[in-house]
């Protein structure tokens, strides 16, 4: 037994120093955790997977068929605008700065008054000014990767090369909110009128307060035939009841979730005092 | 008169300790790590102690004035004294080595991070596995052409990189003197002979701000020099460093 | 058994040696035909011919960290990690075991010495009950895969389904052949029947290192997968699968280090037993016995870091950024881990032989080398373990003038530990070469000129191994520098070899000038042979971390990701936290297993407690 004692602390002793060694006598380094699991995916990610990436986006968080669609006519359509880009590169009017397709496209989407398509300019700019926002803000918040994406798209839809290369240190794309689904950030209730229409966009298809949209039913006067109860009911569920003139579907169906109480309310106050 | 064994034995590890002082830090003049040398006296201390245990006659010699200190009657005072200096000297060294101190923590970089499998610089991407220098060939097939670029690539070097590399390119330019990590020593066997021509490229075009986690803290202040040069500067630059200090790359087929 | 003439004796010994041959072929064949590559070749050659009826695999899923089922306060990995260490930790010593009971029982059957029989008895005896322990761990891991992994599993096994099913049922054949190894040593004794059962431990043999095989495929696709493609999808070609990139080199790996571990464990045994023996012929017997264990596993360290050479090379190859991540960057200071652990073993080994050669009288006579050993052992192991990231204090930072230090740093590369561990090896020889002459005087006429040969060999081969490296390694290309370790190896080994013959022919019919006790040993040195044991258990699990951690956040590297909480590549001590535990609960399975070998020959006196039959 005490011999048994004896070896069993000796054993322990070394199990001990040999730890001990491993934990104090050399300098920990704490390997790299591995990479974020959506940068992952596109650094492994197919051109084809990235390009059904990029239809997923137009489709879906992009709100790109909002206005490009063929029945809207509010904006162009674009099967074809990856092949066309490169005559408005060389089109007198263009103002950007862009010099290859890719970034021709890239710069449309988020600085879309650098080319307005005729016809499609902001009512009254004489096509200088597009009524499109930036879809990497405003609420849409598309990163680099997912536009990139959506060129990516874009390109094969018009049947081009794809040209766009797929970017690795992205930030996180869609997937993360999707399963990581973080808590949102409360935001500040905005406390103007103004400042609401201007950060929901209102303006890009309504003519309203300074804005001049005319996608949507013109604003400027909505106080007279609507009360207040039609206009929250617009703007919480905007497919009720479509104003006549106007398809049906065309308004995004996010201001419930997305503005506060204290905004829709003001709004709403707001737009039934314009008479 | 033979010495005891056990005061043998000691004189013997201390005579290796100051050896190893003496040696590198006066003869060589190039200072032993602290944290090296106490690895070293732990097996030193073994080895001394296989060889004076390994016949029972010596081992028993050896702990005989240790046996003696504790069990002999006559030695009380010696054992008293003995008993309280030892404790003693143990709280002193622990104190010291836990008191806090206002050196700066060690720091400890990697010298050769690992490379990750692919890099992006210039907007492409490189896949360092296969990534090869596109002027290596004119080595064989073209001398002469081969040449010429290892000389643009050395004016290369001289106008960007000699300020901190040294323009003998041993990392004592001028200005190494000021930064901390000090610049890559090329002159080295243990850097550029040690790596592919791909993971020089890594390094350069992406710069201290290119390094993975584990070769943090991020406090290397190479240039991100993909904004600077363009590739073929960077390749020929590269065929310099080899070229100047005389080392192969390394390489995995035979040549 | 009848007393046979000599004659019969060869005659029946030919008969053997011939039919064992057949049987050999004969095992290798029905592994070959309707085995494993059988059913594998079928089905390679049926995805290939018939296209149409080829099944269609699916892509590595994509997993994320809700497809990993979790139980309340387990961790997981934590836990497939212990079984999988503990089931590998048992199967190398159940595997190893009956590979050199092989050898011992062959060495007894040709000397007649009816000690080396009883020997390879008891250390079967010693693996049998290890042999349900690694059973259990085995069952207990695949449960917790299914558990914890379950689309990993899924994964492989729609991979390896054929080499699953056969492993499954190849375990029948193991279990029978040792069952009738072990409980047949006694009835198979006598001229015939012993070679019968010789017979036997080589069937056995190579059913374990065939289930070993087969086990290291599945380990060695995920860390170089082949047979699919990037995203995943199999070809359907199970042999490319199974004979991927490091199958082979990870095959020679284990199997060596195997047999060094079992040598270590048994070692261990031995060491206990002689410890708590009373009688004197205990003790000799199981002095005897570790000093053969210790021998075992110190021939199977000797060849070990080749193996491990051959593998990092291999992994170089296979892929520089694995290679380098092994190496270099996190990696590279569990290298000196490694170097500090292996230079324990050595150490000890060492300690051990020179505490043998109080064994005899004679052996004074060598003791004035023994310091020299020492110094050349111990400065070897200096320069192996030297990092070649030195971690520097500021003001030795300052000091130097930056992080590389002119005389230390070209000890940290390769070169120079190569030339160090091939010195090391040479040096332990040496200890054995001095050990085996401690009791003896050569008589034959050419003894001088036989030392001389010796003696210039060890001189030879120790200046071209530091030739070699200090030449190539500083002073040439790096395809040279790499190249330049095989030379030093054949030198090493040349040595070895060639040292090993002369001394044998030179001390043949050698004049004993004291006996050898077996017995007179110290108790200090049964501790040195505690130490190889548990050093080499946790140098293991130390290496199985760095195995299955280049492959980093990936099951199957580059192709399956691994997206659970628990895909991070744990730190050097976390890791050799885990390790330790693991250590430890090893330990106290192989003590019980250990104690029910001791309890199975205990008897208590039972005369009143029956009643006596009335006869």
């Amino acid at each position: 037994m005490k011999n048994f004692l004896k070896v069993l602390c000796f054993s322990l002793l070394v199990i001990t120093l040999f730890a001990g060694y491993a934990n104090y006598g050399i300098p920990q380094i704490e390997p790299a955790l591995p990479p974020v699991e959506e940068k992952l995916e596109l650094g492994t990610m197919t051109m084809e997977k990235f390009i059904k990436l990029g239809e997923r986006l137009y489709n879906g968080k992009g709100t790109c068929t909002l206005c490009h669609n063929p029945t809207g006519g509010r904006a162009p359509l674009l099967a074809s605008a990856a092949t066309v880009a490169a005559e408005r590169l060389q089109d007198t009017r263009y103002q950007g700065k862009a010099s290859s397709v890719v970034d021709y496209l890239y710069e449309s989407m988020v600085e879309p008054s650098a080319y307005v398509v005729s016809g499609f300019g902001k009512a009254g700019s004489n096509d200088t000014e597009s009524p499109m926002p930036n879809v990497a803000a405003n609420g849409i918040d598309l990163s680099d990767a997912e536009l990139k994406a959506i060129i990516a798209y874009l390109q094969d839809l018009a049947g081009a090369d794809v040209t766009v290369s797929i970017p690795t240190d992205a930030a996180p794309t869609e997937a993360k909110e999707e399963t990581a689904n973080p808590p949102p950030t409360p935001r500040t209730a905005l406390d103007t009128p103004a400042a609401i229409i201007a950060k929901f966009t209102c303006g890009a298809c309504h003519k309203v307060a300074d804005q001049v949209g005319a996608v949507g039913p013109d604003l400027t006067t909505i106080g007279a035939t609507r009360d207040k109860a039609y206009l929250r009911r617009s703007l919480l569920d905007p497919n009720a009841d479509a104003a006549a003139g106007f398809m049906a579907g065309m308004m995004p169906n996010i201001y419930s979730e997305q503005m506060s109480a204290k905004e829709l309310e003001m709004l709403v106050d707001y737009l039934a005092g314009l008479k | 008169m033979k010495m005891p064994r056990l005061l043998q034995a000691v004189l013997v590890v201390v005579g290796i300790y100051a050896g190893f002082i003496l040696v590198f830090d006066y003869l060589l003049g190039q200072v032993i790590p602290s944290s090296l040398l106490s690895m070293y006296m732990f097996f030193v201390i073994a080895g001394v102690f296989m060889v004076y245990t390994y016949t029972e006659e010596s081992a028993r010699e050896l702990v005989a004035p240790i046996k003696a200190l504790v069990e002999d009657p006559g030695k009380k005072r010696l054992r008293n004294v003995v008993f309280i200096i030892v404790p003693l000297l143990v709280a002193g060294f622990t104190y010291q080595r836990m008191s806090p101190s206002f050196e700066a923590p060690v720091e400890l970089r990697s010298i050769h991070p690992a490379p990750p499998a692919t890099v992006k610089a210039y907007g492409k991407r490189f896949n360092l596995a296969t990534l090869e220098n596109p002027f290596r060939q004119y080595e064989k097939s073209d001398p002469d052409k081969f040449r010429a670029l290892v000389r643009e690539g050395g004016d290369i070097y001289i106008q960007n990189c000699q300020y901190c590399h040294g323009d003998k390119l041993d990392g004592r330019g001028p200005y190494a003197a000021g930064l901390n990590p000090t610049p890559l020593n090329f002159q080295d066997v243990g850097t550029i002979a040690q790596l592919q021509e791909s993971f020089l490229f890594w390094r350069i075009a992406t710069g201290g701000p290119g390094l993975p986690k584990e070769a943090a803290p991020w406090i290397s202040s190479m240039p991100v020099w993909q904004d600077f040069l363009t590739e073929d500067e960077i390749w020929k630059v590269i065929l310099f460093l080899y070229d100047y200090t005389g080392r192969r790359p390394r390489s995995w087929e035979h040549e | 058994m009848t007393i046979n003439s000599p004659r019969s004796n060869n005659r029946a010994r030919r008969v053997w040696l011939a039919f064992l041959c057949l049987s050999l072929l004969l095992i290798l064949f029905a592994i070959g035909l309707p085995g494993v590559d059988g059913g594998l070749a079928h089905a390679a050659e049926a995805s290939t011919s018939d296209v149409a009826d080829a099944p269609t695999y699916l892509p590595a899923p994509k997993l994320t960290a809700a497809d990993y089922p979790t139980i309340k306060g387990v961790n997981s990995r934590i836990a497939v990690w212990l079984a999988a260490q503990l089931h590998l930790w048992f199967a190398a010593f159940v595997l190893a075991v009956p590979i050199f009971v092989f050898i011992i029982e062959a060495i007894g059957m040709a000397t007649r010495d009816k000690r080396y029989d009883n020997m390879a008895y008891e250390f079967i005896k010693v693996s049998i009950t290890a042999y349900s322990f690694t059973a259990i761990l085995g069952g207990l891991l695949t449960f917790l895969l299914v558990l914890f992994y379950p689309h990993l599993f899924q994964y492989m096994s729609t991979i390896f389904k054929e080499s699953m099913f056969y492993y499954a049922l190849l375990f029948f054949l193991e279990s029978a052949t040792l069952y009738l190894y072990y409980y047949g040593w006694h009835w198979l004794q006598g001229e015939f029947r012993k070679w019968v059962h010789l017979s036997l431990g080589l069937l056995l043999n190579a059913v374990g290192t065939l289930l070993m095989f087969l086990a290291n495929a599945w380990v060695t696709f995920m860390m170089s997968p082949a047979g699919v493609d990037p995203a995943g999808v199999f070809s359907g070609d199970a042999w490319a699968a199974i004979h991927n990139f490091l199958w082979n080199p990870i095959n020679l790996h284990r199997v060596i280090a195997n047999i060094a571990y079992g040598g270590s464990i048994v070692g261990a045994y031995a060491a206990f037993k002689f410890l708590s023996a009373r009688k004197p012929e205990q003790r000799a017997h199981y002095d005897w016995m570790g000093y053969n264990a210790n021998f075992i596993a110190i021939s199977a360290l000797l060849p070990l870091p080749f193996a491990g050479y051959y593998l990092t090379a291999e992994i170089y190859a296979y892929s520089q950024q694995m290679g380098i991540t092994l190496m270099g960057g996190v990696f590279a200071w569990l290298f000196i881990i490694q170097a500090v652990l292996i230079g324990t073993l050595f150490l000890s080994a060492n300690y051990y032989l020179w505490c043998g050669m109080g064994r005899s009288d004679g052996a004074v006579r060598y003791h004035k080398y023994i310091k020299y050993l020492a110094i050349v052992i111990v400065g070897a192991f200096l320069v192996w373990f030297t990092p070649h990231t030195l971690v520097l204090t500021n003001e030795e930072l300052k000091a130097l003038g930056g992080p590389y230090h002119k005389y230390l740093g070209p000890l940290g590369i390769m070169p120079a530990k190569n030339t160090a561990v091939n010195i090391m090896i040479l040096f332990t020889t040496l200890s054995f070469i001095f050990y085996r002459r401690a009791n003896k005087v050569a008589t034959v006429s050419w003894a001088s000129a036989g030392n001389a040969i010796q003696i210039a060999l060890f001189t030879a081969g120790i200046l071209n191994i530091f030739f070699l490296g200090i030449y190539h390694g500083y002073f040439t290309n790096t395809v040279y520098k790499v190249a330049a370790s095989i030379p030093q190896v054949l030198t090493t080994l040349t040595i070895i070899v060639s040292s090993t013959i002369i001394d044998s022919l030179m001390y043949r019919g050698a004049k004993e000038v004291a006996p050898l006790h077996w017995g007179r040993v110290s108790d200090r040195s049964q501790y040195a042979l505690f130490l190889l044991a548990v050093a080499f258990t946790w140098l293991m699990g130390l290496m199985g971390y760095i195995r299955s951690g280049i492959r980093q956040h990936w099951h199957v590297t580059n192709v399956f990701r691994d997206a659970s909480p628990d895909a991070f590549t744990p730190g050097l001590g976390y890791a050799a936290n885990v390790v330790s535990v693991g250590t430890i609960l090893f330990m106290a399975m192989v003590i019980f297993v250990f104690w029910i070998a001791d309890v199975s020959g205990r008897k208590t006196p039972t005369d009143a407690y029956w009643k006596t039959p009335s006869a």
